[in-house]
C-alpha cells in the first residue's frame, strides 16, 4: 500500500519540490511523511471525503448559477499541508514588511508631492496612463498615511528554491477566509498532527484586523461603528465577507444599507441612522461611488468619496491603490525600496519586460515561446498568454493585441513554480504551488499572520494556480522552530 | 441533561484549542470543573492527554459525572416518571442512551475525529431540548424540568468562571492570552454575542459582566435566575404554600443580590468570594426544592 501511495513520485532537478530534496525527505516534512506512510488502507480517501463533507456542511462554498438553480460548489482543497520552516518564514516576513513599507510610501508620494516621478525613478507617463491611477485621490489625506491596510503578496519559488514576488495585491485581496478555514479542517482530519509539528496558529487574523480598523476611526469615541461593505450574495467571495464580519463582530452591509448625508456616511438601522466610522470595503474602486466613478454602479454609495475626502470616514483599503499593484509599475518596486528606504530589496522581483519599451518589446516578441505575457491591469489569470503552451495561431493573435497598446502588457520568463505533494486520485503526486501571505498594516505597524493561502494548480503540469482557472488550495503551516 | 450539554460544549472547544498549541495547553481547568477526583495527582496524570481526558469525561463508567453515566441516569429518571413526560421526550432520551452505549463511539473518540463524535452528542442534547419545548404541555412537569435546568445552568456558569479565574489568581488587571478568553466564551456559546456587544477586544471585566449580568445571554447567571423565578411562579397554588414561599423567597433574595451587583462591586468583595456565595445559595435552593416538593416523608 505505502509504496503505492508515493510510488512514481516524479522528481525533476529543474523543479524545486517542497518535500523532496532529491531522494531525501526535507526535515520539515518528515513527520507528515511518516504519518502518511502509516495510514492504513483507504483511510486517506476517507479523510478526503470528510474534508469535503465539512466544507459543505459549514457552507464554505460558492454558488454557481445555471438554469435558474443555484449549485453549491466547494473550492477544491488538498488535504496534505504545505510546510514552511521558521527560517524561510522569517525571510518572507522581513521581505514583505519591507516591500509593504515602500509601497505605502509610494502611494502617499504619488497622490501627494510625487517626488519619485520628479526624480525620474518611475516614469510619469506610466503612472498617468494607468487606469487605476485616480486623479480624484490627488491630495487626499488618508488616516495615518496608510493606503494598504491589507495586502496579499503572491510569492513563488524558482528551481533553486529562491522566493520571488509574482505580484502585489493591494486593492481587495481575497482568500484569507480559506487560510483560516483550511486550518480548521486540517485540525479535524489529522488530529494531533498540528501540535506535534508546532505549527503557528492563524486564528488571530480577525482580531488583529479588527484592532487596526478600530484604530483608524476618525471619531475619537469608545465604540466606533465599523462595517464590511460587500457587493452582495452573488459575489463569489461572499462566503469570505460573511466569515470575516462574523469573526470580527461587525455588521455586513450592502450599498443599499448605507447613505451619505452632509459628507457623513450613515447606516440605516431599525433605530434610525447611525454614523459609520470605518468601512472595510470589498467593492472595487470603480464601483464605489457612482457620483465620481462608474455612474451605472449599484454596488456603491453616492457621495462616499466626499465623506472620505473630508476625513469623516476611513476606507480600507484606500481608494486608488491599483496604481501600485499595476503589473507595469511592479517592475519599479525594487527601485522604490532603494529610493524610499535606502535598503536593498529582500525579496526579488521576477524579471519583467515592459512591452511599452521598444527594445524590450523586440526581445519578448523574438522569444515569446519562453515567456508568459500578461495584461497589466487584469487579475485572476485572465488575459494572459503562456508562450510554451500556446499554438502558433494563438501567439499570432496575441501579438496583434499587444501591438494595439503595448503599455498594457508585460512579459516574464516562464518560471518553473515549485511543487509539493498533493493527494490526487488515491496517489500522492506533485503539483505546482504559490503562496499568498496576508499582511496587515495598522497605525501600530505591520503584522503578517504566520501562514497564508497556498494555491495549487491541480491539473498535471499546469502552471496556473488561480481559482478561476481550476486551482485549489492547501493548508499552509509555518513551523515555530 | 443541562450538565451533559455544557460538558460536551466545553470538551469541543477545549479539544479544538488543544490542537492549536500542545505545549501550553492543559485540561486541568476542565477536569476540575467536571471531574470527580480525590487528589490532585490523578489530574496531573492525564491533563496533557486529550484522548484520555475525552475518554474519562465522556465514557468512563467509574466517573459519576461522565456523559455516559449522566445520560444513563437521566434515562432511568425519565423511566420512572413516564406518566409525566411525553412519549416523544422519553424516546429522545432513550435514543440518546443507546447512542452513548454504542461500542463504535469509543473507537471513534480514540482514533478518529473527536469533534464529529462530540457534535453528534451535542445534537442529541439539542434534540432533547427541542422535543421538550414543543411536546411538553405547560404544566407542573415542565416547570420542574425548567427549574432544574436553570439551576444547573447558573451553577455551571458560576463554576466555569470561578475555575477559569483561579488560574489567574482572580487578578482582574492581569493581562493574559486572548485565546484563553476566547475559549472560555466559545465554550459557553457566548463568543458571537461578546463580539457584538462589547467590541473593545478582550477585557476581563466585560467577560465577567457577560457571564454574570447580561440578561440577553442565555447562559448568564442573571438570565438563569430570571427564568428560575418565572417557572417557580407557576408553581404557586394553595396546597404547598409553605414550600412555595420558601422557594420564592430564596430565589427572590438571590436574584436581587445578583441584580444589584455589578463588576465593580463584585471585584470589591472578591470574585471568588462572590461566586462561592451564590453557588452556595443555588445549592440551598436545590435543597429546598427537594425538601418541600420531592421528599417522601
Amino acid at each position: 500500500m505505502t509504496s503505492d501511495l508515493f510510488g512514481n513520485y516524479p522528481i525533476s532537478p529543474s523543479i524545486w519540490d517542497e518535500m523532496y530534496d532529491e531522494e531525501r525527505i526535507r526535515p520539515q516534512y518528515q513527520d507528515v511523511y511518516n504519518f502518511l506512510l502509516n495510514i492504513p488502507g483507504d483511510d486517506l480517501s476517507k479523510k478526503e471525503e470528510l474534508a469535503k463533507r465539512l466544507f459543505m456542511s459549514q457552507g464554505i462554498t460558492f454558488t454557481v448559477y445555471s438554469s435558474g438553480e443555484g449549485v453549491e460548489k466547494i473550492f477544491p482543497f488538498d488535504i496534505i499541508p504545505r510546510i514552511i520552516t521558521a527560517s524561510e518564514w522569517s525571510f518572507i516576513e522581513r521581505g514583505i514588511t519591507q516591500r509593504l513599507k515602500a509601497l505605502n510610501l509610494f502611494l502617499k508620494d504619488v497622490y501627494n508631492q510625487q517626488f519619485i516621478l520628479k526624480d525620474g525613478i518611475v516614469p510619469s507617463d506610466l503612472i498617468y496612463s494607468c487606469p487605476h491611477y485616480l486623479r480624484e485621490m490627488q491630495g487626499v489625506q488618508v488616516p495615518y498615511d496608510i493606503y494598504v491596510h491589507i495586502a496579499g503578496i503572491d510569492l513563488i519559488r524558482d528551481s533553486d528554491g529562491t522566493f520571488y514576488v509574482l505580484e502585489d495585491n493591494l486593492r481587495t485581496p481575497s482568500g484569507v477566509s480559506y487560510m483560516i478555514e483550511n486550518r480548521e479542517i486540517t485540525k479535524r482530519i489529522f488530529p494531533d498532527l498540528i501540535p506535534q509539528n508546532q505549527v503557528r496558529p492563524v486564528t488571530q487574523y480577525p482580531s488583529i484586523l479588527y484592532k487596526n480598523l478600530m484604530e483608524l476611526s476618525p471619531r475619537q469615541i469608545n465604540s466606533p461603528n465599523i462595517v464590511l461593505l460587500t457587493p452582495g450574495i452573488f459575489n463569489s467571495a461572499y462566503f469570505e465577507h460573511t466569515t470575516l464580519a462574523r469573526l470580527m463582530g461587525i455588521e455586513l452591509v450592502e450599498s443599499r444599507d448605507l447613505v451619505v448625508e452632509n459628507h457623513k456616511v450613515y447606516m440605516k438601522t431599525t433605530g434610525g441612522l447611525e454614523q459609520i466610522d470605518v468601512i472595510y470595503r470589498r467593492v472595487d474602486d470603480e464601483y464605489l461611488d457612482p457620483l465620481v466613478f462608474n455612474p451605472e454602479s449599484v454596488l456603491g454609495v453616492s457621495g462616499i468619496l466626499s465623506a472620505y475626502r473630508k476625513g469623516n470616514v476611513a476606507i480600507v483599503n484606500a481608494i486608488g491603490n491599483g496604481v501600485a499593484d499595476d503589473k507595469a509599475v511592479y517592475v519599479y518596486v525594487p527601485e522604490m525600496i532603494r529610493y524610499y528606504l535606502n535598503e536593498e530589496p529582500i525579496l526579488k522581483n521576477v524579471p519583467t519586460y515592459q512591452l511599452g519599451k521598444p527594445d524590450e518589446q523586440e526581445h519578448v516578441l523574438k522569444n515569446i515561446n519562453k515567456m508568459v505575457v500578461k495584461k497589466t491591469n487584469e487579475s485572476g489569470g485572465y488575459g494572459m498568454l503562456m508562450g510554451h503552451a500556446s499554438s502558433e495561431k494563438e501567439i499570432e493573435d496575441y501579438k496583434k493585441e499587444i501591438l494595439k497598446d503595448p503599455r498594457n502588457f508585460i512579459a516574464q520568463p516562464t518560471i518553473s513554480l515549485s511543487t509539493t505533494p498533493c493527494y490526487i486520485n488515491g496517489k500522492v503526486q506533485p503539483r505546482r504551488i504559490d503562496l499568498r501571505p496576508f499582511a496587515l498594516c495598522g497605525p501600530s505597524g505591520i503584522e503578517i499572520v504566520p501562514g497564508g493561502l497556498t494555491r495549487v494548480a491541480l491539473k498535471e503540469g499546469s502552471l496556473v494556480v488561480n481559482s478561476s482557472q481550476g486551482g485549489g488550495s492547501k493548508d499552509t503551516w509555518v513551523l515555530s522552530v | 441533561m443541562e450538565r451533559t450539554d455544557s460538558i460536551l460544549r466545553m470538551l469541543k472547544t477545549n479539544y479544538a484549542s488543544s490542537q492549536d498549541n500542545r505545549d501550553e495547553f492543559t485540561w486541568r481547568p476542565v477536569l476540575k470543573i467536571f471531574g470527580s477526583f480525590e487528589d490532585d495527582e490523578s489530574i496531573t496524570k492525564i491533563e496533557k492527554s486529550s484522548r484520555k481526558v475525552l475518554h474519562y469525561i465522556v465514557l468512563d463508567r467509574t466517573n459519576p459525572n461522565s456523559v455516559f453515566n449522566m445520560v444513563t441516569e437521566s434515562r432511568e429518571n425519565a423511566r420512572g416518571v413516564q406518566d409525566n413526560i411525553t412519549k416523544e421526550l422519553w424516546q429522545s432520551l432513550n435514543e440518546f442512551y443507546h447512542v452513548v452505549r454504542e461500542e463504535r463511539l469509543e473507537y471513534s473518540l480514540q482514533f478518529e475525529d473527536p469533534i464529529t463524535v462530540l457534535d453528534g452528542l451535542i445534537k442529541q442534547c439539542m434534540l432533547y431540548y427541542g422535543v421538550a419545548d414543543i411536546t411538553m404541555f405547560r404544566g407542573e412537569g415542565l416547570s420542574f424540568m425548567n427549574i432544574g435546568k436553570y439551576l444547573e445552568r447558573a451553577t455551571q456558569s458560576a463554576g466555569v468562571l470561578d475555575i477559569k479565574f483561579s488560574d489567574n489568581s482572580y487578578d482582574l488587571d492581569k493581562e493574559s492570552d486572548t485565546t484563553y478568553w476566547k475559549n472560555l466564551l466559545l465554550s459557553v456559546s457566548g463568543y458571537a454575542l461578546y463580539l457584538k456587544r462589547y467590541r473593545s477586544g478582550f477585557e476581563v471585566r466585560n467577560i465577567i459582566d457577560q457571564i454574570l449580568f447580561n440578561v440577553d445571554f442565555p447562559r448568564s447567571v442573571l438570565y438563569s435566575l430570571n427564568q428560575l423565578q418565572k417557572y417557580t411562579e407557576r408553581l404557586r397554588d394553595d396546597k404547598n404554600t409553605e414550600g412555595f414561599s420558601q422557594l420564592d423567597f430564596q430565589i427572590g433574595k438571590l436574584r436581587s443580590k445578583v441584580l444589584y451587583s455589578d463588576v465593580q462591586s463584585v471585584s470589591r468583595v472578591g470574585l471568588h468570594h462572590f461566586l462561592t456565595e451564590i453557588s452556595a445559595d443555588f445549592a440551598q435552593i436545590g435543597v429546598t426544592l427537594n425538601q418541600y416538593y420531592f421528599a417522601y416523608s
